[in-house]
């Protein structure tokens, strides 16, 4: 199909899988992502592998970002946002891009901008060789984009790759059918009580897939130390009646104790307890899995209630000990939050825009006329089932176009 | 090559991918043994039909039928594995034994589906779910709905007696909240299990100690359900088999790999989709479909001018390329023929081969040697060693290019030779590295269970231990030769790698044949 042009929402895993299944019938695809960083979440993630390969399929995004670098059908467009859409016979389409602070074709990739930047966060660095440029500068947190205060990067930078005072430019182009693929939004736990923000050593378990990922060890963002004992607090912001949060977010039990184990293969000595309400299935062997999981870990079935800071940095966590049923207080180095999936930022606007519709729980409900969805912008999902979905989502734009 | 495919399955999955190819103007051709087949618009549609043989390669695969005795055959260029799935009550584990008021799930699905449920007005009913055996979301789902039909329409009273409640399935958790607000009940078990009791009499009898009050209970259902397990049928099994498919651990089609997400086998051309794989959910069956129904409209495209060749004139017919291809590319004519339209070039064959008849053009003696002898350090200094790095290219390779984006140092005198896969490093190209004056060697391969090809891995640290054991005995410092397994992604554990192994070096001072 050389004549038909599909646009693609997200460059997620999901966004990449379903170019990659287009491009195979020769179909066009323009590809878009908000961020500098393609590759969704699941770049991001570590390898849970202990001496074996537990399948999380966090390699899995890389393999896909490089095949679609390297695919001619595909075109790419990094920090790219919807901005209007008209449909007559085939769809219209608006975005705003940029700004692109740090020229691709002028970076070498030699991170000194992240060396010198003062603003913690300002310069964000890749997760991936095709991540180009390999650094990105986050408006939120940079110095000049707040009051012009700072243009150290700019002046640094031995390429002169850095602008600062960049504008926004527009894009447009034309579509035959739309994959949304817009992904999730990790939940903020800040309004739950434990400390999360406050204490640095509370983090979220997409933190620590992060953290794993860039230096294959968990360390106290306090004082960069090893955590010795560790707690996981599960469904942080899933099946949640209190937020209306309906669902099960289904991959944190899986995240979670895959880095679990494999922090434990890496330290033997380090003390992990965690604290769930059930234990979801991942893994076509996860009955073994989860028996030597009982032995590894401290298994405890509790919410808990909340974490104050001891006077010696450590967290003290309060929750009902479900063997004794008593209130009990336990000290921790670092505590992970297993916050659930929530529809992406921008899903409602997003779904304006197109006029597609929502589901009870906020996220896209059904594909129709000509809009399509893949992977976790739908509901929680895997990084395997976000590629199936894709590859199902590209099934149905062949489908809707040879009938078209 | 023809584009025919052969659809193996009767079931929902089956159906939805014989009747989509269908409408995009493909050949199909259904098999199933059941003894008749739902499936009316295909081309042929073969009930009482069973697999006898599967000969050749992707694009033609020779496939004998036998239907009621009679011999079919038929060329097709794919083939879908689409096969039901068998469940099983756990009656044993419960120590329950099947009786009027002990029944299955399904036993129970079926009463309601029958509309035979008069039986279950009014009724005390116990679900057991995966207290001996973790369960599933999709069992759980049916017990859900089960639930809520028997508790809105019957006026029964439901219990669910559980441990982990699986609710990690599309909608699952607001379903459970909607059977609780219908009056369902719900235990939850961590450690200690109810102890159940069934005699002839009086029937079956749960005591337990509620986890959250303490509180000593009993329940005396009227009807005891027992949850499921779900096992890949024999005929899921005799296909595998026939087709020379690996599986998972429970027997699925479909090794538990990421490189066969999400209807890929380890032969191409050939396809697993739904409860084949082990995917049961009727949503996820659906999209398993449509992704078997783009596999097959649109393949991957072949490079198979780097395939493996075989050289008659050094081949001895030992078959041992035909017993190591983990994609079932190589075929028996009177000599083994490698199908370059199957063939992954992995090199698998080419480094087992102990006749060196078997070749890929990037890996022979000569080009691998010619890239390590383009690697030796001009000036060598004392303190920079040589190292040669063997790295697949689906791990350690990504994985060196990404610890340099980094920034991570890494050793000044590392080389890196790249292959399709560590299983095709040889015994020859790990000495040639040391002749030319490597003072050490790394193999760096994927995660075990991780691997493209299946079983590189495995070979190639059976002939890095071989080896090691050969130098040992020439009294050659073994630690010199190193096997490491690690991921794509992970740039610091790369270069935590070879830096450490940089050190082992240095510590052992320049190889004696580098002298």
């Amino acid at each position: 199909m050389p004549d038909k042009n599909v646009l693609i929402l997200g460059g997620g895993v999901a966004g990449l899988s379903a170019a990659l299944e287009l491009a195979r019938f020769d179909i066009s695809v323009e590809l878009v992502e908000k961020t500098g960083f393609p590759g969704g979440h699941a770049i991001q993630f570590s390898c849970k592998a202990t001496d074996k390969c537990v399948k999380c399929g966090a390699c899995v995004a890389e393999e896909k970002l490089e095949n679609v670098t390297e695919n001619p059908k595909i075109r790419l467009m990094r920090n790219t946002c919807v901005e209007k859409v008209t449909k007559s016979d085939r769809f219209s389409v608006t975005f705003q891009t940029g700004p692109e602070y740090i020229d691709p074709d002028k970076c070498n990739g030699c991170g000194v901008c992240l060396e010198k930047c003062p603003s913690a966060g300002a310069v964000m660095q890749g997760f991936s060789k095709h991540h180009t440029p390999f650094y990105a500068i986050c408006a939120e947190k940079c110095l000049f984009i707040k009051d012009g205060s700072c243009n150290v990067c700019q002046e640094a930078c031995p390429e002169g790759a850095i602008r600062l005072d960049q504008k926004p430019g527009d894009y447009a182009c034309e579509a035959d059918a739309i994959i949304v693929a817009t992904g999730f939004t990790g939940f903020d736990p800040k309004d739950k009580p434990y400390g999360y923000k406050v204490f640095p050593n509370v983090i979220t378990n997409l933190e620590a897939e992060r953290m794993l990922r860039q230096q294959d060890i968990l360390l106290r963002p306090s004082d960069n130390k090893p955590a010795e004992r560790i707690a996981f607090i599960q469904c942080v912001g899933s099946r949640d009646a209190s937020l209306n949060h309906l669902w099960c977010s289904k991959i944190c039990c899986g995240s979670s104790l895959r880095m679990a184990r494999r922090i434990k293969a890496r330290g033997p000595e380090t003390e992990i307890t965690f604290f769930y309400i059930d234990v979801q299935t991942f893994g076509s062997d996860f009955q073994g899995v989860y028996e030597d999981i009982r032995e590894e870990f401290r298994m405890i079935r509790a919410i808990p209630g909340d974490i104050f800071r001891t006077d010696d940095d450590r967290l003290q966590m309060a929750f009902l000990d479900s063997n004794t049923r008593e209130p009990a207080e336990e000290i921790f180095d670092l505590v992970v939050l297993s916050a659930g999936l929530t529809p992406g930022k921008d899903t409602e606007h997003l779904a304006g825009l197109l006029g597609a519709e929502l589901a009870d729980t906020g996220f896209f409900s059904s594909s129709r006329d000509g809009i399509f969805l893949a992977g976790a912008a739908r509901g929680p999902m895997s990084i395997a089932e976000s590629v199936a979905s894709a590859g199902n989502a590209a099934w149905e734009t062949v489908k809707y176009l040879s009938e078209k | 090559m023809t584009d025919k495919t052969l659809v193996i399955g009767n079931g929902p999955c089956a159906r939805s991918i014989a009747e989509a190819l269908i409408t995009q103007g493909a050949e199909v051709i259904v098999a199933t043994k059941k003894d008749s087949a739902d499936i009316s618009s295909a081309e042929k549609v073969l009930s009482n039909t069973k697999l006898v043989s599967c000969q050749d390669s992707a694009g033609s695969f020779n496939i004998l039928m036998n239907r009621n005795g009679e011999e079919l055959s038929e060329t097709v260029g794919n083939v879908v594995i689409a096969e039901e799935a068998v469940r099983e009550p756990d009656f044993s584990s419960y120590e329950l034994t099947p009786s009027p008021d002990v029944i299955s799930l399904s036993r129970l699905t079926g009463l309601l589906s029958d509309g035979k449920s008069d039986e279950l007005s009014g009724k005390k009913i116990v679900f057991l779910t995966g207290l001996a055996k973790e369960s599933s979301p999709v069992i759980l789902e049916d017990i859900m709905q089960s639930c809520l039909r028997l508790q809105s329409n019957f006026h029964a009273q439901t219990y669910i007696l559980t441990k982990n409640l699986k609710v990690g399935g599309n909608g699952l958790e607001a379903l459970y909240r909607t059977t609780r607000e219908a009056g369902a009940v719900y235990v939850k078990f961590t450690d200690v299990m109810p102890e159940i009791r069934q005699e002839k009499d009086t029937g079956v009898a749960l005591t337990f100690t509620d986890e959250i009050t303490g509180e000593k209970l009993r329940l005396s259902p009227d009807i005891t359900v027992v949850d499921e397990r779900i096992f890949p049928s024999e005929d899921i099994a005799e296909l595998a088999a026939l087709l020379e498919l690996d599986t998972d651990q429970n027997g699925f089609v479909q090794a538990d790999n990421v490189h066969r997400i999400s209807v890929l086998t380890n032969r191409k051309g050939i396809f697993a989709a739904g409860p084949s794989r082990s995917i049961h959910s009727p949503a996820d069956q659906v999209t398993d479909a449509g992704n078997a129904v783009i596999s097959v409209l649109k393949p991957e495209a072949d490079q198979p001018e780097t395939a493996a060749q075989v050289n008659k004139g050094l081949c001895v017919r030992c078959l041992t390329c035909y017993r190591v291809c983990p994609y079932r590319a190589i075929i028996l004519n009177a000599r083994p023929f490698v199908v370059p339209e199957a063939c992954e070039q992995c090199g698998i064959c080419t480094a087992e081969c102990p006749a060196h008849a078997v070749t890929i053009k990037e890996l022979t003696r000569d080009e691998i040697s010619d890239q390590i002898i383009k690697g030796i350090p001009q000036k060598k200094e004392t303190t920079t060693p040589f190292l040669v790095a063997f790295c697949c290219r689906r791990s350690a390779v990504r994985a060196k290019a990404l610890a340099s984006c980094m920034g991570h140092t890494l050793p000044r005198g590392l080389r890196i030779i790249e292959v399709p896969c560590a299983g095709g490093v040889s015994h020859e190209h790990i000495f040639s590295a040391f002749q030319n004056h490597a003072d050490g060697v790394l193999v760096l391969t994927c995660h075990e269970g991780n691997c493209h090809s299946e079983r590189g891995n495995i070979h190639a640290r059976k002939r890095t231990d071989h080896i090691s054991g050969i130098l040992s005995e020439t009294g050659f410092e073994s630690e010199r030769l190193l096997i490491r397994t690690l991921a794509s992604n992970m740039a610091k554990e790369f270069a935590d790698i070879v830096n450490g192994f940089e050190k082992t070096i240095l510590d052992l001072g320049p190889s004696s044949l580098s002298q």
